[in-house]
C-alpha cells in the first residue's frame, strides 16, 4: 500500500529548506486548506450528479442527459447558475443571523470532512480523540439550521428548524452509541489507527453480530442526521415547502444544498472508515493471489469506492421510503434505536471481554 | 318520487305544493320550510345530495334541496323561496346537514341569500370586496373590474340571527385570535393539489383550527353555462374535475338526454361505461401517485405516473385528448372507438394487475406508510353522510354511496362488481378503497370490452336543442364521488340555471372536522387521501 | 414480544419495498427524449392539435362560408369574412369565403365547429408544437 506521507514529508522538507519552519507550516496549512475545499467542491458536484442519476434510475427515468455527455456538465451549469443568482434579503428578518447561518452549516461540514482518512498518510486532522472531534464538529451544523429557521422570519422555516433541532439532537445519540460500539472493539479513537487495525479484516466482519447491528443503526441515524429521506422532515417539501432554507436564494441556498450532500458523503465516509476498513483493501484470508491483486488498487480508490457504495445504499433508501412523521421519528429513536444501541454496546463489550470476535 | 312519499310529505306539510315539471319537486314556503326540513331529517333523509341557490326572477330567490335517505334510498326534491329581492333571508339547514354549511355560503356568495343562524356567513369563492351577486339575473358585470389590490385576509366572520320582532341582526365572530400561530397552507403549496388555501392555527405541530379558502380558480362556469347553448356547455364540464372529464360530461349529457327524453343506443352506453372506468383508473392512479409524493415517497409517484400514461394513451387514441377529451355528446359519443381500442385496453388490463401488486409492495405494505395512514384523520360514517362526502371517502367510512349501485346508469346494471367498503374511515381505508376500486374498474371493463354491441354511436339530434320546461337532476359516480348536474330549463335553447354538484366541496367541508387535533404532516396525508381536485371545488 | 415482532415485521416490509426499487433500478427507462425523438414521434391521428382547413392540389377548399362553425363556437374563436358574389353563368348570388380566422389561443377543442360543418371543410390536425412569443401569432388564417 502506497504511503502518501512520503509525498507530504517531501513537500515539508522542500519548503523548510527554503524558508523558516513557521512560515513553511503556515504555507502548508494554506495549501492543505485549499486542497480540502477543492476536494469538498468536487465531491459535492459528484454527489449531486450521482443523486440525480441514481434517483432517476430508481424512478424509471434517465436523469440529466442534455448538457455534456450523459449530462455530466449539468451540475457545473447548475453551480454557475447558483453563483450568479441574486441573494435576496428578507424584510423583518434577523439580517446577521440570516446571513451567518449557511456559513455555520458549511463550516461544520468542512471540519467534519477534514477528519476523513482518504488514504494512508492522507489524514488532515488525525489525533487521538478524532472520533469525538468528528462528532463535536458535525453537531455544530444544527446551530446553523436553527439560526436559518429563526433568522428567516418565516413560519414554515421556523417549524422546519425546530423539527431539525429535535431530530438531529436525538439521532446524535444513536450515532455516538454505534461508533462507540466499534471504539470498544478497537480501543482507539484515532481514525488512522482504526483503519490500521482493520488490515486483517473489516470491523463489520470482525465484530460480526454487534458490528452489523451497529452498522445498520449508524446508517439509519446517519441518514436522519443529514436530514435525508425518509427523515427529511426539516425540509419536507410537501409539508413545509422547503423547510428551513425556504427563504434562501443564490449561493446561500447553494451552501445549504452542498453541505447536505457532502454531509451525506461524510456519513458514508465515516461508515466506510469504521465499518468497512477505510482505505484498506479487501483481503480474504488464505487467498494470497487475490490479496496481492487487491493491494495494487490504491488506497484512495478503496476509500471512495466504499464511501460511494454506502452513499448509493442511502440513496436507495431515500428513494424508496415515504417520510416519517415528527412523533414517529422520535419514537423510532427513543423506543427503538437507543435501547437497541445500548444493548448492542453491552453485547460488544461481552464479545470483546470474552474474545468472541474474529 | 313515489306517490307514497308524496302523500306523506303533503300530510306533514299541507303548505307544500307539488309540481310535476321535469323531475318534480315540492315548493315549501320559507316560513314553513325549517319545520319540514327537521321532520325529513328525523325521518331518515340524512343525505343532502345537492343544494342549489336560484334566482327565479319575479318569484324571488330560493334554494333547491335534493335529499336522499341512505337507509331506504328514497329521494325527494324540495324548494323554498322568498319574494324579497333586496335582502333575501332564508332559514339555514346547516345544523341538519353539515354539507349545507359551505353550500349555503356559496348561495350567499352568488345570490346574496342570507341564511339565518348560519355560523359563518362569508363569501365562499369570490373576494370579500366583490360588488353584487353574480348569479342574479339582474347582475351587472361592469361593477367588478379587475382589481389590482390585494385582498386583505379577515380574521372575523358574520352570522345573521332573527330577533323576536322579525328583524335580522348581524353578529360578528372571531375566526383567529391575534396571538394564534396561523400559517397559510396554499394557495401555492405543493400538497394542496392546485390553488386551495387553508389558514391553519397551530400549536407546535398540532392543528387547532382550519379555515378553508376556496375560489382561487373560480371561473364562474355555472354563470357561463347560462349564456351557452346545450352542446356548448358540454365543453366546460371537462374543465371541472380534470381527472373526471369523461364522467363529468357523461353526467351533463345524461341530464340533457333526460330532459329531452332521448334514449341512447346500447353501444354508446357501453362505450361510455368503459370510458368512465378508464377515467376512474386514471384518476385513482394519479391519486396513488400524489399521495405517495405528499408522503415523501417520490419514486412510487413515478411508478404511478408511468402506468397512468398507458391509460392516457388509450383515451387519447380514441378521443383525441388526454385530459380534455370532449368525447361524450348529447345522444352519443364524438367518434366510434378506435380499431385498436379493444386490443389496447385488454393489454392494459393484463399489464396493470402485476403493477398494482408492485404498488402494494413498495407503498401499501411499507411500515412507514402504514404507521402514518392508519388511525389518522378518522371520518365517522355519520359525519361522512352529513357532509355528503361521497366517493372513496364515504365508502372508507362504511357508507355505501356508490351512484353506480344506488341509481344505476349506462351499463352498470349489466355488470358484476363489488362496492368496496371499509369501516375504519381513516386515511388508510380511504387509500385502500381507491386501490381496490382500480381492481373493480378493471373487472368492469373486462366484462364489457368484448361485448360492445354493434350499432350507431350517435343519435340524430335536432340542430337546435331545446329542453322542455322543468328541472332535472342526473348524477354519475365520478372519480371522487357523486357528480351531479342540476338543470333548470324554461324551454329555451339556453339553460336557465345549471348547477354542478361538486365532488370536492363536501370533502373540503369535512376537512376541518377530520384534521382538527392532528399534525401538519397528517393534514397533508388527509388532504391526499380525500383526493379533492380544486377546479372541481371552485367551478 | 409484540415489540420484537413489530420490529421484524417492519424491517421485512421495508425490505420488500427496497426489493421493488432495486428491480426497477435495472429495468429499461421510460423517458421520452423529446425533442430528440421528433423524427419518430407519432401522434394519434385523432389527436386535436389545431384546426386546419385542408386544401386540394389546386388550392381549393370546401368551405361554403355558411358560418355554422362561427355560430357554434362557444368562445368566438372563429371569425369569417365573406363576400357576396354573383355567379356569371346562373346569375345566382352566393357567399364566398374571403378570410377564415382562427384563434388557437381561445380554442377549447370542443369539436362543435367540425361537427357542424356541412361540407367537412375543417378538421383537427395533429400538430402540437404551438409555442410562439406573442398571442397575435396564435391567430391564424386557415384559407389560402
Amino acid at each position: 500500500m502506497f504511503d502518501f506521507s512520503i509525498i507530504t514529508s517531501w513537500v515539508h522538507g522542500l519548503l523548510t529548506s527554503w524558508m523558516p519552519e513557521g512560515l513553511a507550516i503556515f504555507l502548508e496549512c494554506v495549501i492543505v486548506g485549499v486542497c480540502l475545499m477543492l476536494l469538498y467542491a468536487v465531491i459535492a458536484i459528484v454527489m449531486i450528479f450521482m443523486e440525480r442519476k441514481v434517483c432517476a434510475a430508481f424512478q424509471c427515468r434517465l436523469g440529466p442527459v442534455r448538457v455534456g455527455p450523459w449530462g455530466t456538465v449539468q451540475v457545473f451549469c447548475d453551480v454557475a447558475k447558483m453563483l450568479t443568482k441574486e441573494i435576496i434579503t428578507i424584510r423583518h428578518s434577523d439580517r446577521f443571523l440570516y446571513n451567518l447561518a449557511p456559513y455555520i452549516v458549511i463550516l461544520a461540514s468542512l471540519m467534519a470532512f477534514a477528519c476523513l482518512p482518504v488514504a494512508r498518510g492522507l489524514e488532515i486532522l488525525d489525533f487521538n480523540v478524532g472520533v469525538f472531534f468528528l462528532m463535536a464538529a458535525s453537531s455544530i451544523g444544527v446551530v446553523g439550521i436553527l439560526l436559518a429557521g429563526w433568522g428567516s422570519n418565516n413560519k414554515y422555516s421556523l417549524i422546519g428548524a425546530m423539527r431539525s433541532g429535535a431530530q438531529m439532537i436525538s439521532y446524535e445519540l444513536s450515532i455516538g452509541l454505534s461508533i462507540l460500539t466499534i471504539v470498544v472493539l478497537t480501543d482507539t479513537m484515532q481514525f488512522s489507527e482504526i483503519v490500521q487495525r482493520q488490515a486483517d479484516g473489516w470491523f463489520l466482519f470482525k465484530g460480526h453480530i454487534p458490528a452489523i447491528v451497529a452498522f445498520v443503526i449508524y446508517l439509519i441515524a446517519g441518514n436522519a442526521e443529514v436530514n435525508r429521506g425518509p427523515f427529511d422532515l426539516p425540509e419536507a417539501e410537501s409539508e413545509l415547502t422547503a423547510g428551513y432554507h425556504t427563504e434562501y436564494s443564490g449561493m446561500h441556498f447553494g451552501l445549504f444544498y452542498v453541505a447536505e450532500f457532502v454531509n451525506l458523503f461524510i456519513i458514508s465516509g465515516v461508515a466506510a472508515t469504521i465499518f468497512l476498513g477505510g482505505w484498506m483493501p479487501l483481503h480474504i484470508p488464505g487467498w494470497e493471489g487475490f490479496n496481492t491483486v487487491m493491494d495494487y488498487i490504491p488506497g484512495f480508490v478503496w476509500f471512495f469506492a466504499k464511501a460511494f457504495f454506502v452513499v448509493w445504499l442511502l440513496m436507495w433508501i431515500k428513494w424508496t421510503f415515504p417520510r416519517l412523521r415528527v412523533d414517529q421519528i422520535l419514537t423510532l429513536e427513543w423506543k427503538y434505536l437507543v435501547p437497541i444501541g445500548l444493548v448492542n454496546l453491552l453485547l460488544m463489550v461481552i464479545v470483546v471481554v470474552f474474545k468472541l470476535h474474529f | 318520487m313515489n306517490n307514497n312519499l308524496q302523500a306523506k310529505i303533503t300530510a306533514w306539510e299541507p303548505a307544500a305544493v307539488w309540481s310535476d315539471k321535469g323531475d318534480g319537486m315540492f315548493t315549501v314556503p320559507a316560513e314553513r320550510f325549517r319545520d319540514l326540513a327537521v321532520r325529513l331529517r328525523g325521518e331518515g333523509f340524512d343525505f343532502l345530495r345537492s343544494l342549489t341557490g336560484m334566482d327565479w326572477g319575479e318569484e324571488g330567490f330560493g334554494v333547491v334541496y335534493h335529499l336522499e335517505s341512505t337507509a331506504t334510498g328514497e329521494n325527494v326534491v324540495l324548494r323554498t323561496l322568498t319574494p324579497e329581492r333586496e335582502n333575501p333571508v332564508l332559514p339555514s339547514v346547516c345544523d341538519l346537514w353539515k354539507t349545507a354549511e359551505l353550500n349555503e355560503r356559496e348561495a350567499f356568495d352568488f345570490f346574496g341569500i342570507r341564511f339565518l343562524n348560519h355560523p359563518d356567513m362569508r363569501r365562499l369563492f369570490l373576494r370579500d370586496d366583490w360588488v353584487g351577486y353574480p348569479l342574479r339575473k339582474d347582475y351587472d358585470p361592469s361593477l367588478n373590474p379587475l382589481r389590482m389590490s390585494n385582498e386583505v385576509a379577515k380574521d372575523s366572520t358574520a352570522s345573521f340571527e332573527l330577533m323576536p320582532d322579525g328583524s335580522v341582526i348581524r353578529k360578528r365572530s372571531v375566526l383567529f385570535e391575534e396571538e394564534e400561530y396561523v400559517i397559510n397552507i396554499g394557495p401555492q403549496h405543493p400538497a394542496t393539489h392546485g390553488v386551495l388555501r387553508f389558514r391553519v392555527s397551530l400549536e407546535g405541530e398540532i392543528i387547532r383550527k382550519l379555515d378553508a379558502h376556496c375560489g382561487y380558480i373560480h371561473r364562474g362556469i355555472e354563470k357561463m353555462c347560462e349564456e351557452l347553448t346545450y352542446p356548448q356547455t358540454l365543453a366546460l364540464t371537462d374543465r371541472l374535475d380534470y381527472l373526471g372529464a369523461a364522467q363529468n360530461r357523461h353526467a351533463l349529457c345524461m341530464c340533457i338526454e333526460k330532459g329531452l327524453g332521448v334514449e341512447v343506443p346500447e353501444r354508446v352506453q357501453y362505450i361510455r361505461t368503459i370510458m368512465d372506468e378508464l377515467q376512474r383508473i386514471d384518476s385513482h392512479l394519479l391519486f396513488f401517485s400524489c399521495l405517495c409524493m405528499d408522503m415523501g415517497a417520490l419514486t412510487a409517484f413515478f411508478y404511478g405516473f408511468r402506468d397512468r400514461e398507458k391509460v392516457l394513451d388509450i383515451l387519447e387514441q380514441t378521443t383525441g385528448g388526454r385530459l380534455i377529451q370532449t368525447y361524450n355528446t348529447i345522444g352519443g359519443v364524438q367518434a366510434d372507438i378506435h380499431p385498436d381500442f379493444v386490443r389496447k385496453t385488454k393489454e392494459f388490463i393484463a399489464y396493470m394487475r402485476p403493477k398494482l401488486r408492485e404498488y402494494h409492495e413498495v407503498f401499501t405494505g411499507n411500515i412507514i406508510a402504514q404507521e402514518r395512514l392508519k388511525g389518522t384523520g378518522v371520518l365517522t360514517r355519520e359525519d361522512a353522510v352529513s357532509f355528503g362526502a361521497t366517493g372513496g371517502t364515504g365508502r372508507a367510512s362504511g357508507w355505501a354511496c356508490d351512484v353506480r349501485k344506488r341509481h344505476p346508469y349506462a351499463a352498470y346494471d349489466k355488470v358484476q362488481f363489488d362496492e368496496v367498503l371499509f369501516t375504519e374511515g381513516d386515511c388508510f381505508a380511504r387509500y385502500m378503497v381507491r386501490m381496490r376500486e382500480i381492481e373493480q374498474s378493471l373487472h368492469i371493463i373486462e366484462q364489457l370490452i368484448d361485448n360492445i354491441p354493434e350499432g350507431a354511436c350517435q343519435v340524430k339530434m335536432k340542430p337546435v336543442i331545446r329542453i322542455p320546461e322543468g328541472s332535472y337532476y342526473a348524477a354519475v359516480e365520478g372519480s371522487r364521488g357523486e357528480f351531479g348536474v342540476f338543470l333548470e330549463s324554461r324551454g329555451d335553447k339556453y339553460p336557465y340555471r345549471m348547477k354542478f354538484r361538486s365532488t370536492g366541496l363536501p370533502l373540503v367541508a369535512c376537512l376541518e372536522t377530520i384534521a382538527r387535533g392532528t399534525k401538519i404532516a397528517d393534514l397533508i396525508a388527509i388532504g391526499g387521501t380525500l383526493d379533492y381536485v380544486v377546479p372541481d371545488i371552485d367551478r | 414480544m409484540s415489540y420484537i415482532k413489530g420490529l421484524f415485521q417492519g424491517i421485512g416490509s421495508l425490505a420488500t419495498g427496497l426489493k421493488v426499487t432495486f428491480k426497477e433500478f435495472f429495468t429499461p427507462k421510460v423517458t421520452e427524449q423529446y425533442p430528440e425523438n421528433r423524427a419518430t414521434l407519432q401522434m394519434y391521428d385523432r389527436f386535436c392539435g389545431e384546426l386546419t382547413m385542408p386544401h386540394d392540389a389546386e388550392g381549393h377548399n370546401k368551405c361554403i362560408a355558411c358560418g355554422l362553425c362561427q355560430t357554434n363556437c362557444p368562445n368566438g374563436t372563429i371569425r369569417l369574412t365573406t363576400e357576396t358574389v354573383t355567379d356569371p353563368e346562373t346569375g345566382k348570388t352566393r357567399k364566398r369565403l374571403v378570410r377564415y380566422e382562427y384563434d388557437l389561443g381561445s380554442c377549447m377543442f370542443c369539436h362543435l365547429c367540425v361537427n357542424a360543418c356541412p361540407t367537412g371543410a375543417i378538421r383537427f390536425s395533429t400538430a402540437f408544437e404551438h409555442a410562439v412569443y406573442t398571442r397575435e401569432k396564435l391567430v391564424k388564417q386557415l384559407n389560402r
